[in-house]
């Protein structure tokens, strides 16, 4: 029985807001790894992880300083220590669900030594988006404010409908989004207005968070993601060959690598637009490289570029430590959409509440807020 | 670049060792290297079959593993004739015309070429057959499982290390690694399987426990319960050919132990990758149009075709008992 509640823990909740990831203990290994694979490449095998809590971007107070002292690490665990997480009670039943996945299932990891994952710009801030982009951001900001207009989450103010404004539900609730919609909005009319995530699509490249296997071949290179509940996905990097022709998009686009001296280097293009970074979708090129510095440890960096998104490309730049390849401790089964029990519960719940609120026996779905659950939590 | 074997000289070494792989290795190297591909040697270094690359099985084991003619329709009915042989596409495929028949195949199953279900067994994957379309995890775009995901029709790639065997597969981005190493067993019973491998001799022999038992071995209801062990064992036929055979051995289901075998042939193609079958967002529809607001599929109209499909969901079948399975 015990594995069977195990692998519900594994399955998509839709309810759940923010994708968290299992609480991730670093297990260090020791031991001697060859220098070189069989065949003569870097040897970069095994699984690892990056096992610091690392600012996505650098405070601005910190200008260009790119570590951290042992007293603002030390800091950084205190405030993390203290922090309840999201272990909080709402008055009603909607906002508890929504912190079902409490500080239990949210990562632990200590302060690292790095002021942010970001390194370049050397101030450690992502660049300034497009003026396109920051529109089309607004374009998407102002179609899921009109559907929270008339909820509670607007009436009393809260951080899910900032930038909005309390009123009566918007004549234009019910038309087709103004854009490919991934994200969570409040309306369920089918599974397109569902998040990614509720979807069991989630999982997109780069991935910086998860575990990472890495099986080299002498002409290819696989690496599997084992990230956000049970949404960890597979990528071969083919070290000859090209990219595919342009009409050809795909979820983890296409990737190609070669060596660098010492370094794996990883190109990667033709992505699809349905499976956004940070925004960036068909017109986003990957730059990654994998360098072994010593038995237990990789370099890892990442530029993104897509001008489109962005007036500048960026690189982030992260530490691996390898883990232990007998405790295997790597979930590359990603079995969400086989347990998502919550995408038609969440579509069936929405066809109720309008038969109801159809035969007056329930409010207007659209006086509900079923996307933030009230307390501002955004997917 | 630190590739050994590079080059033909040392590519003709090899292939000259053995007078079987000469010709399908000179041909893979000489058809690589017009499309800008390394030449991928026999061997590995440490004298290992090279299953590097892109891979797919081009039989009809996907449909059923067993012996079966062509049929006219992946779902059928009863026609003007009362016999079997003569039904017809039913309704959810008839309008697919010629394109939506099952081929027909000599089979994959060794011996007596059927699988050897207990009796109780036996109706249970008849009652599969009748009911496809509810329980084949397939139409759910549910991870394929092991043997089932080595023949289906889409293309897998191979990166083969020392230690580890890694293989993805097009379909629904599923996955294994197979482990030559020592690792600890997974956490829960799994879709695709826990493989341990070893070489024994030039054959991979590769033992898959920790099932759920939720997957099926193709289109035709052929099914396993949690109990499933296979031992699968890959060996090269020539450079570009596995022979691929796997055992089953399930005492909740079969009477004995059953082996399959058939070849699983690289891909050629030049510059061949293996390209997403992102299936999940192709199976929403199935699986949950009738729960949207406004449903998407409406009768056809005027010249255009109108075909009234009653799909009666037998109990136990539909879609939230699914997940209790």
């Amino acid at each position: 029985m015990s594995r069977r509640l195990l692998e519900s823990f594994g399955t998509a909740t839709v309810f759940a807001t923010v994708m968290t990831l299992l609480q991730l203990t670093a297990v260090p290994v020791e031991g001697q790894a060859p220098p070189t694979t069989a065949w003569g490449h870097p040897n970069l095998e095994g699984i690892w992880l990056d096992v610091y809590d690392t600012p996505f971007e650098r405070a601005v107070e910190l200008g260009d300083r790119e570590l951290a002292t042992a007293e603002e690490r030390a800091a950084r665990d205190e405030a993390r220590m203290m922090s309840p997480g999201r272990n909080r009670r709402g008055e009603d039943g909607r906002q508890d669900v929504a912190g079902a996945y409490n500080a239990v299932y949210t990562s632990a990891r200590p302060a690292g030594p790095r002021t942010s994952l970001v390194v370049d710009p050397p101030n450690g801030r992502i660049p300034a988006l497009t003026v396109e982009m920051q529109r089309q951001n607004e374009i998407q900001q102002q179609w899921r404010l009109m559907l929270l207009r008339n909820t509670e989450t607007c009436e009393i103010g809260a951080p899910g409908c900032s930038g909005g404004q309390y009123g009566e539900p918007s004549p234009d609730r019910f038309d087709v989004a103004p854009f490919y919609n991934t994200g969570r909005m409040n309306r369920h009319d089918g599974p397109e207005d569902q998040s990614s995530g509720d979807r069991c699509m989630s999982g997109r490249t780069p991935d910086l968070r998860g575990f990472r296997r890495i099986v080299q071949g002498a002409d290819s290179v696989a690496i599997g993601y084992d990230t956000g509940q049970g949404q960890g996905f597979q990528r071969v990097v083919n070290l000859s060959g090209g990219h595919p022709p342009s009409q050809i998009r795909l979820r983890h686009g296409d990737s190609r690598g070669h060596w660098e001296g010492e370094t794996l280097v990883i190109e990667t293009t033709n992505f699809s637009s349905k499976f956004l970074y940070r925004g960036a979708g068909a017109n986003r090129r990957l730059v990654e490289r994998y360098s072994r510095v010593d038995d237990d440890t990789l370099t890892y960096e990442m530029t993104i570029e897509d001008s489109t998104v962005w007036t500048a490309p960026w690189t982030i730049r992260q530490e691996l430590k390898r883990q232990s390849d007998e405790q295997n401790r790597i979930y590359y089964e990603p079995r969400c959409h086989e347990g998502n029990y919550g995408l038609p519960a969440l579509l069936i719940g929405a066809r109720m509440d309008e038969q109801a609120f159809a035969e007056g026996s329930g409010p207007n779905p659209f006086s509900m807020d079923t996307a933030t659950c009230v307390n501002g939590l955004q997917d | 670049m630190k590739i050994r074997f590079r080059g033909s000289t040392v590519v003709t070494a090899l292939a000259a060792a053995t007078v079987g792989a000469f010709i399908s290795v000179a041909v893979t190297s000489t058809a690589s290297q017009s499309q800008g591909q390394a030449p991928r040697p026999a061997e590995t270094p440490d004298g290992r079959p090279n299953f590097n690359g892109v891979w797919q099985a081009n039989n009809e084991a996907h449909w059923d593993l067993e012996a079966h003619e062509a049929r006219p329709g992946m779902v059928t009915q009863p026609g003007v004739y009362e016999y079997e042989y003569a039904e017809v596409p039913a309704a959810p495929v008839l309008a697919l015309g010629a394109a939506a028949g099952v081929p027909g195949s000599l089979g994959v199953v060794q011996g007596d070429g059927r699988i050897p279900y207990t009796a109780e067994a036996l109706s249970i994957k008849q009652e599969n057959a009748a009911n496809w379309i509810d329980r084949d995890p397939e139409l759910k775009c549910y991870l394929p499982g092991i043997p089932r995901a080595m023949y289906m029709p889409y293309p897998f790639q191979i990166v083969q290390s020392d230690d580890k065997i890694h293989m993805t597969f097009g379909f629904s981005n599923a996955a294994r690694v197979i482990h030559l190493d020592t690792v600890d067993l997974p956490p829960d019973y799994t879709y695709m399987g826990h493989s341990l491998g070893r070489w024994e001799g030039d054959t991979l022999v590769v033992d898959v426990t920790e099932f759920n038992g939720r997957t099926w071995f193709d289109r035709a209801g052929n099914f396993h319960s949690e109990a499933l062990q296979l031992t699968e064992r890959f060996s090269q036929m020539t450079p570009d050919v596995i022979w691929y055979e796997v055992t089953m051995t399930d005492p909740q289901t079969f009477t004995e132990p059953w082996t399959i075998g058939m070849p699983i042939y690289r891909r050629m193609d030049p510059n061949a990758t293996v390209l997403d079958y992102p299936c999940i967002e192709f199976a929403e529809e199935f699986m949950y149009g009738h729960l949207r607001r406004e449903q998407l599929v409406e009768r056809w109209e005027g010249e255009t075709m109108i075909i009234d499909i009653t799909r009666k969901i037998p109990p136990g079948d539909e879609l939230h008992q699914w997940y209790r399975r």
